[in-house]
This record gives C-alpha cells, sequence and structure tokens, in this order.
C-alpha cells in the first residue's frame, strides 16, 4: 500500500518533468538538423551554429541584452535596497504600509500595464524610446523584488547589534558598513540576481517601450518567430541552455559546499 | 495489566547515529511514567516508537500483547501532546479538541458533548470558540490535553509538555497532570529532561543515556541509589570521589576508612562513592568524620548551597540550613547509610541482584 | 539619524513617485480623457456598450480562469509530492530551471511542436488520428500559458507545505487521521496561503499574455493584454488602451480581494 503509493506520485512528478523539459529539448534536438524546420530531422549539422556566430547583429543584441541586465540590476539593487532600508526605519507603521503597499503595486500589475503606463510617461516627459528607456524600465521594475528580498533579512536583524556597536562608540556609517550590510548581504546578492532575471526575461515591457533603434534577445525571438521557423533560434537557445545549466551547477556546488560545512550536529 | 512492551527496540537513523540501542521495557497500566534524560539521549525516540510516528529498526513493539510495530500511528489507541502542544492553528478550540471524534465520525451531539467535558476537565470551560492564537502558553497546554484525552486513549504520551511553561505554571500543571491521571486511571508517560518535574509525578521513572536505559525504579530508588556516576550526577546534585572497597560494609576513599551499608563487592575493588549534598551536616571540627575548609556560599531560599575544600583538596557540595562563614574550617558529618557505593560497569540487573544477597525484602526502604 | 533616514529614502520615493504614481496617474488621465485633452467617460461607454469588448473581457477572463485552475490542479500534487521528496533542494532546482529560459523561446518551440507536420501530430498520425490543426486554437493557448505558469503555481504551493510544523501532521495522524484526511483537513487549508499566492501569481499575467495570443492563439485568441497591445502599438488609440487597462486593473483588484478573504469557523454554544 505504501509503496505503491510511492511509485504514483514518483510516476507523476516523472511525467510533469518530462513535460517540462519537452519543449526544450525538442528546440536543442533541432538545432543540429540540417532541415528547415522543427518536423523532420535530416542529418546532423553544425550549421546553425556557424551561421549563429556570422550573425553579427543577433550577437549584439544579445550582448547589450546582457549589458542592460547587468547595468539595470545593478542600478535596481542600490535603490532598492535603500528602499528596504528606508521602508525598516519608518517609524509610523501606516507610512510603514504605505510604502510596502506602492512597491508592491508594480509587482502585482500586468506586464502589459507596466508598459502602457510607462510609454504615456516617457513620451509625456518627452523621452526618447531606446536604450534610455528600456533601461529606465528595466530598473523601475525590478527595484521592487531587490526590496522584497532585503526586507526580511532587515526584520530578522537583531536590534540590539546596532545598540551594542553603537554602545561601543561605532558612528553611523561604522554601523552601516559594518553591521547593516553584512547581515543583508544574502539578500541584497538575491535581489541583485532575481533583479538580473527579471530583465534578461522581460518581453513585454521591453516591447512597449523600446523604439526602432534598440532591441533585446526577447523582442529579436518574438519578431523572428512571428515569421515562422528559424532554425537559428534553435541554436541560440541551445546555448542559453548549456549557459544556464552551467550557472547551475556552479551555484549548486556552492550551497552544497555551504550546506555542507553548516551542517548541524544531532542534539 | 502490561498495556506497552518494547522488546529489543534499536533505531538507527540514516546517518548512522544509534539513538535507541536495544531497549527493552514494560509499561504497566494504569501507572504514571517518566523517560528522564538529557537531550539526543533517545527519550523522545522512544515516545515516537510508541505513538507510531517512528519504526524501529530492530525489535518489536506489543500493545495491550498485540504487535503493533508496523502499525500506522493513527490506528493505535495511543494519544499524544506534543512538545509545542501542534495545535491546528487553522482550527479553533473546539474544532481541535473536536478533531479526533470527527475523524472517528461520532454523532454531533456525541461530539459536543464529549468536547465540553473535556475542555471542563482542565478548566477550560468558556474558552471554546478562541481562537488558538488568542491563548496563553499555559491555556494552549491545556487545549492539547484535552484533544489526546477526549478520544479515551488507553496511554497518553506528553513529550517535553511542560518545558515552555514558566515555573509557576509549571508546578501547578504537574499538579493537575497528576490529578488528572489519577482521576481517569490510564497511563501516562512523560518526556522530561528535567529531573524535578520526574520525581515529582512519577510512579516510576526511566533513566536514560545514549540510547540505553541506565536504570529504571521509582523515584526514592533511583535517587538513593543510582545505579552509576551519569544517574548520580543527573538526578540531584552529588559529590562523587574514588574509592575502593575494603571489605564487606567497609569503604575507603580521601585516604580515610569508613563504615557503609553495601556488600558483595570484592575488596579491594576500586569503585565509586556518591554522597548527597542534602545528607552532609556540617558541625564542629571535632565531631565531623571529614575535616573541611568553606570556599563559597550561596543562599538558596529554603538553604545554603556552601562549597568546601578537605585537606586532600578534594570539593564537596554542602546543603546546608544553617548558615557558616567562607574561610571558616568545619567538621561534616553523614551516617553510613549515606555513603552510597557503585562498581564501575554495573548494570541495574547486576545491582539487584547483588542487593538481594544480602538486603532481603527491604530494599530501598532505607530512608 | 534623521538625516541618514532622508538620504535612503530619497532616491527611494523618488522612484515611487516617478515609476509607481505618475504612470498610474498617466494611464487613468489618458482613459478619462479624449482626443483634444478633454475630460470624458465616452471611453468607458464605448467600452461597455460594445458587445465585442465584453466578449473579450469576458473571454479573457474565462481563459485566466481556466489557465489558472489547470495550472493549480497539476501543480498542487507536484507540489505535494515534493515536499516528502528526498533532495528537495535538487528537485526544486530542476523545475525553477525552465523558468531560467527565456519565454519567448518556450513559445517558439510549441509553434513547431504543435505544427501541422510537428511532434504532437506525428504522434496523433501514429494512432490513426489527425493531423490535426493544432496551433492557433484556444487549447494550443490554454496548454502553452500553462505550461508556462506551472512553475510559479509550484512554488509558493510547495513553500507553504514546507512551513507546515511537522508535529502537526504526526498530530493528525495521532488523533486517528488517514493520509488523505490529513492531506484534506491539516495540509491542504495550511498551505492555501501559498496556492493563494500562486493564483495570484498566476491569474493576474495570465490576462495579459498578448505575445502568446500573438504566436500561439494566432489572434484567434484575444485577451485583454492583446487588445491594450494593439491599441497602444498598432492603431495608437492610447486613450481606448489606457480604458481597458483600467479595466484590467479593476479586474486584478478583484482577484486578489477575493483570495485574502477570511475563513470560516464552526461555533458552538
Amino acid at each position: 500500500m505504501k509503496k505503491k503509493h510511492f511509485v504514483w506520485s514518483r510516476l507523476y512528478m516523472a511525467i510533469v518533468l518530462f513535460m517540462m523539459y519537452l519543449p526544450i529539448f525538442y528546440l536543442i534536438f533541432y538545432s543540429f538538423s540540417s532541415g528547415k524546420n522543427m518536423s523532420r530531422f535530416r542529418h546532423f549539422t553544425w550549421a546553425h551554429y556557424v551561421t549563429l556566430f556570422h550573425d553579427d547583429r543577433l550577437l549584439a543584441i544579445f550582448i547589450e541584452t546582457i549589458m542592460l541586465a547587468l547595468l539595470s540590476s545593478l542600478v535596481a539593487t542600490l535603490i532598492g535596497t535603500f528602499g528596504a532600508i528606508a521602508i525598516d526605519q519608518a517609524k509610523s507603521k501606516k507610512f510603514k504600509g504605505i510604502l510596502l503597499a506602492l512597491n508592491n503595486i508594480l509587482m502585482v500589475s500586468p506586464d502589459v500595464i507596466i508598459g502602457a503606463s510607462f510609454l504615456i510617461f516617457f513620451t509625456a516627459l518627452g523621452i526618447s524610446l531606446g536604450f534610455g528607456s528600456v533601461l529606465l524600465s528595466h530598473i523601475a521594475f525590478s527595484i521592487p523584488v531587490v526590496v522584497l528580498m532585503v526586507l526580511p533579512r532587515l526584520k530578522e536583524m537583531d536590534r540590539s547589534l546596532i545598540d551594542a556597536a553603537q554602545d561601543l562608540g561605532a558612528n553611523q556609517f561604522d554601523v552601516f558598513s559594518k553591521i547593516l550590510l553584512p547581515v543583508i548581504t544574502p539578500g541584497i546578492l538575491s535581489g541583485f540576481f532575481m533583479a538580473f532575471t527579471y530583465s534578461l526575461d522581460d518581453f513585454a515591457v521591453t516591447f512597449f517601450v523600446t523604439g526602432n533603434g534598440f532591441s533585446t534577445l526577447s523582442v529579436e525571438i518574438y519578431s523572428r518567430a512571428r515569421q515562422g521557423i528559424d532554425l537559428e533560434i534553435n541554436a541560440l537557445s541551445a546555448l542559453m541552455f548549456v549557459f544556464v545549466l552551467a550557472l547551475v551547477f556552479v551555484y549548486y556546488l556552492i550551497e552544497k559546499r555551504r550546506r555542507f560545512k553548516k551542517a548541524p550536529k544531532r542534539g | 495489566m502490561d498495556i506497552i512492551k518494547l522488546e529489543h527496540v534499536t533505531k538507527q537513523y540514516d546517518d548512522g547515529f544509534i539513538a535507541l540501542n536495544d531497549i527493552s521495557l514494560t509499561i504497566e497500566s494504569g501507572k504514571f511514567y517518566s523517560l528522564l534524560g538529557p537531550s539526543g539521549s533517545g527519550k523522545t525516540t522512544i515516545l515516537r516508537i510508541m505513538a507510531g510516528f517512528s519504526e524501529p529498526t530492530e525489535g518489536k513493539v506489543y500493545f495491550a500483547g498485540q504487535d503493533i510495530t508496523a502499525l500506522d500511528a493513527s490506528k493505535r489507541q495511543i494519544n499524544t501532546v506534543f512538545q509545542n502542544y501542534a495545535l491546528f492553528p487553522h482550527m479553533n478550540v473546539y474544532e481541535n479538541v473536536a478533531f479526533g471524534l470527527e475523524i472517528k465520525k461520532q454523532k454531533k451531539s456525541k461530539i459536543q458533548a464529549a468536547v465540553k467535558d473535556a475542555l471542563h476537565m482542565v478548566q477550560l470551560d468558556d474558552f471554546a470558540n478562541r481562537e488558538i492564537s488568542e491563548l496563553s502558553g499555559g491555556q494552549q497546554q491545556r487545549v492539547a490535553i484535552a484533544r489526546a484525552l477526549v478520544n479515551q486513549p488507553k496511554v497518553l504520551l506528553l513529550d517535553e509538555s511542560l518545558s515552555a511553561l514558566d515555573k509557576h505554571l509549571r508546578k501547578d500543571m504537574q499538579f493537575e497532570l497528576r490529578a488528572i491521571q489519577k482521576k481517569l486511571g490510564i497511563t501516562f508517560i512523560f518526556v522530561t529532561h528535567d529531573q524535578e518535574e520526574a520525581l515529582a509525578m512519577s510512579d516510576e521513572i526511566f533513566v536514560l543515556d545514549k540510547g540505553k536505559i541506565q536504570q529504571s525504579g521509582s523515584p526514592v530508588d533511583i535517587y538513593d541509589e543510582p545505579v552509576n556516576d551519569f544517574v548520580a550526577r543527573f538526578i540531584g546534585d552529588s559529590n562523587i570521589v574514588l574509592g575502593r572497597m575494603v571489605r564487606d560494609f567497609e569503604v575507603e576513599f580521601v585516604n580515610r576508612r569508613f563504615e557503609c551499608a553495601d556488600a558483595g563487592i570484592p575488596a579491594g575493588e576500586k569503585v565509586e562513592i556518591v554522597l548527597r549534598p542534602e545528607d552532609l551536616d556540617l558541625v564542629r571540627p571535632e565531631d565531623g568524620k571529614l575535616d573541611v575548609i568553606v570556599q563559597s556560599q550561596l543562599f538558596l531560599g529554603d538553604h545554603y548551597e556552601i562549597k568546601a575544600k578537605d585537606m586532600d583538596d578534594n570539593e564537596w557540595l554542602i546543603h546546608s540550613t544553617n548558615a557558616t562563614q567562607v574561610g571558616k574550617e568545619v567538621g561534616v558529618f553523614f551516617d553510613s547509610e549515606d555513603i552510597h557505593v557503585m562498581r564501575f560497569g554495573e548494570s541495574e540487573a547486576d545491582f539487584d541482584k547483588r542487593l538481594e544477597t544480602y538486603e532481603g525484602d527491604e530494599t530501598g526502604e532505607k530512608r | 539619524m534623521k538625516k541618514n533616514r532622508l538620504f535612503f529614502l530619497l532616491p527611494y520615493s523618488l522612484w515611487i513617485l516617478l515609476f509607481v504614481i505618475a504612470p498610474m496617474i498617466l494611464i487613468a488621465f489618458d482613459a478619462f480623457t479624449g482626443s483634444h485633452g478633454e475630460f470624458t467617460w465616452s471611453n468607458f461607454v464605448q467600452f461597455f456598450s460594445d458587445t465585442t469588448f465584453l466578449r473579450m473581457t469576458l473571454n479573457s477572463f474565462w481563459y485566466a480562469f481556466l489557465i489558472t485552475v489547470i495550472t493549480l490542479l497539476i501543480s498542487y500534487p507536484m507540489a505535494y509530492i515534493l515536499s516528502h521528496m528526498k533532495n528537495q533542494q535538487f528537485w526544486l532546482l530542476l523545475i525553477i530551471l525552465p523558468t531560467w529560459i527565456n519565454l519567448l523561446l518556450k513559445a517558439y518551440a510549441f509553434i513547431g511542436i504543435f505544427a501541422r507536420d510537428g511532434l504532437v501530430n506525428h504522434f496523433l498520425s501514429f494512432f490513426g488520428i489527425g493531423p490535426a490543426n493544432i496551433l492557433f486554437t484556444d487549447f494550443a493557448f490554454i496548454f502553452v500559458a500553462t505550461y508556462i505558469e506551472i512553475p510559479f503555481m509550484i512554488l509558493p504551493i510547495y513553500n507553504a507545505i514546507c512551513d507546515i510544523d511537522p508535529a502537526l501532521i504526526n498530530a493528525a495522524r495521532d488523533l486517528g487521521a488517514s493520509k488523505w484526511q490529513v492531506l484534506g483537513k491539516i495540509i491542504w487549508p495550511l498551505s492555501r496561503s501559498g496556492v493563494e499566492s500562486g493564483i495570484q501569481a498566476v491569474f493576474i499575467p495570465s490576462l495579459s499574455l498578448f505575445m502568446l495570443t500573438r504566436l500561439i492563439g494566432g489572434n484567434r485568441v484575444i485577451t485583454l493584454g492583446t487588445a491594450i497591445e494593439e491599441y497602444f502599438l498598432t492603431t495608437m488609440n492610447w486613450h481606448m488602451g489606457s480604458t481597458i487597462g483600467v479595466v484590467l486593473i479593476v479586474l486584478m483588484l478583484i482577484v486578489m480581494l477575493t483570495t485574502n478573504r477570511k475563513r470560516h469557523h464552526q461555533e458552538v454554544r
């Protein structure tokens, strides 16, 4: 009875996971096909990868997308961390509540609303659409997630640490750099990471606020996919998957080592 | 009547840690038991095996003669009061207490009556509609007891149930638990690391350490006749010194010979001597069996705790109702019955056997 | 200390002002003005008197509802099973991993899978059914949207289940509850917060997945999101686009309020 239960649940999990990975492997599989579409595998070829590496436009977009993600997440992390500290320090409960509610508006808003309202905003201010507007948008929608990642760390922090530091003669800057910052650094890092992925992954907002001159990977894939199947995109997705996998593997190793070190003894 | 029996139960975790090492014990119906030991001693593991939350790696568990080793927790006539109460936060007091009966699909009217009785027993008559989050720790404790008892279990397991309460409430609950147990006449098995609690409530105590039962018996037995230095140290304060058996009823320690009440140990064997601090009396130097110099004195309300050193630099802990002065030379007096001799590596069974050879049937009634 | 607080607060409140409050006001302003900047209700009158708009809203709601329900049905057991696995971190990673592959790439994959001579039709022909038109149908849209949203539903539910004190489950078993009763009476109600945030995380984006309706739904499926995109970027009627946006925001608020309601208790005398 117990065993049977076990087998069914494993089977269910295997099916769902299989379905989750099927499209990704389907893409990668056909990136090696010499055909023109994803229906019949002709024979093995690296041709699409060769085309990809000679596609200067796509490579430029790829680099620009990464730069955009890095830049926007850095700025968002800075402002978001400040915001988290400001919220945490807010004296009245009401003010804190209002700040948190405003913070969460962009978290729960649908992408199209964010995109559309930013478009109106940039036009109203006369900011031309392009790299600048996309960068500002990415910073804007990444800030709340940074705040949400840093805030719990601040809440968990033992207040007496600050009192103790001040008691021992630390000034404001010391308290910030020697007490506050080390405690919230894990939150800042995960906030940065989240902001980075938000930026890399965004399509809808970018699609609204980008003009004709600037394009990100998502927008480029969209416009190519609308024209039909292009196995160069398959090759691109294979590369991106390998890249993500490598990142995950490194992360997993670090995490495992950390866990191993911290493994608690049974009492 | 035996209600629960563990036979050669061993529990080893996946990481190799042996929580229980060949435990055998018998629980009789209608008594109050304590499983006493430090954290990691295996006491909670025994409880979990009895409740059915965990299966032993080896050995058998019997309930009223039936093998229940592999029986699911939900099918056992045993209920548990959890360490942090484990009250369902999404249910109010009534729903929590009624949970077990609703699972058994009893009639609504019957459930209401039973819940009312159970809440009355724990003195929470007007609390049925309260949220769990609105209750104090002590009240949550009572709800947890009511929730378990309403199912009319044959055995109630209590896992460190009083440890989260403050000292005063804990004392009250000790009395109440004991009263409830007497009233219902069912078996209570109480897991605790607090020796005072175990001594105060139990009919019988199992002292555990490192996955083994070190000693079992009535509170008085265990206090007066600790079988080894672990039990002696864990139950109450004690002075433990190395000694040597001279002959039956005579032992040597701190380079002196004393009359004692122990026998059946080969002459010349190295032994450990236990002297309880409250058995030591402060007297004038010329009347004492030992001369000591007072090192420190603490007033603890009902007695003074005095630390003193003898001429050989052995430290002695003395409980006295009268004050003395630090630095003063005083005598320490004790009766020969107060000397308790422990043999190295002697098990509880060996100890009992030896006792029978010279004491007859007056075991443990020396006080 | 006072100066310090201002230092932290200033950039953040500037962001709130410029990128949270200003855009919201602007979109509302556009919704209530005509092409000459005059105040008017006419956009809303037009919206609520035109059956195409109303049908689209209803459709959009219905699709989002279906996507959410199907996602929940698939994800809850997944989260539950996951919470009982050994090596949970590894399996969790396996579930999160696909979310790091660009959404557009995954949608693009389904163009191939659902194509007339794609994987699914190969499979169907093998059983003697089809080839069928799958791409550019409602089914395709719902399938792909569900596919994309599943991890976002699993995660909050999984976290909520993991947060349940194992002692509560032991307590329920101790009181005689079977595995299914434990699931129904303890785990399900206590993981509701996770289900609620999962619903929020899936339902709201599902109202606005315009790229999927374009790529997979082939313009047959029109959602509120698609309409907004069309009014803003194709027909350039921002006033109407903003009006639809305001309707979407109101719908979103309704969803959030209904998923946060209080629970009900048995009362006894």
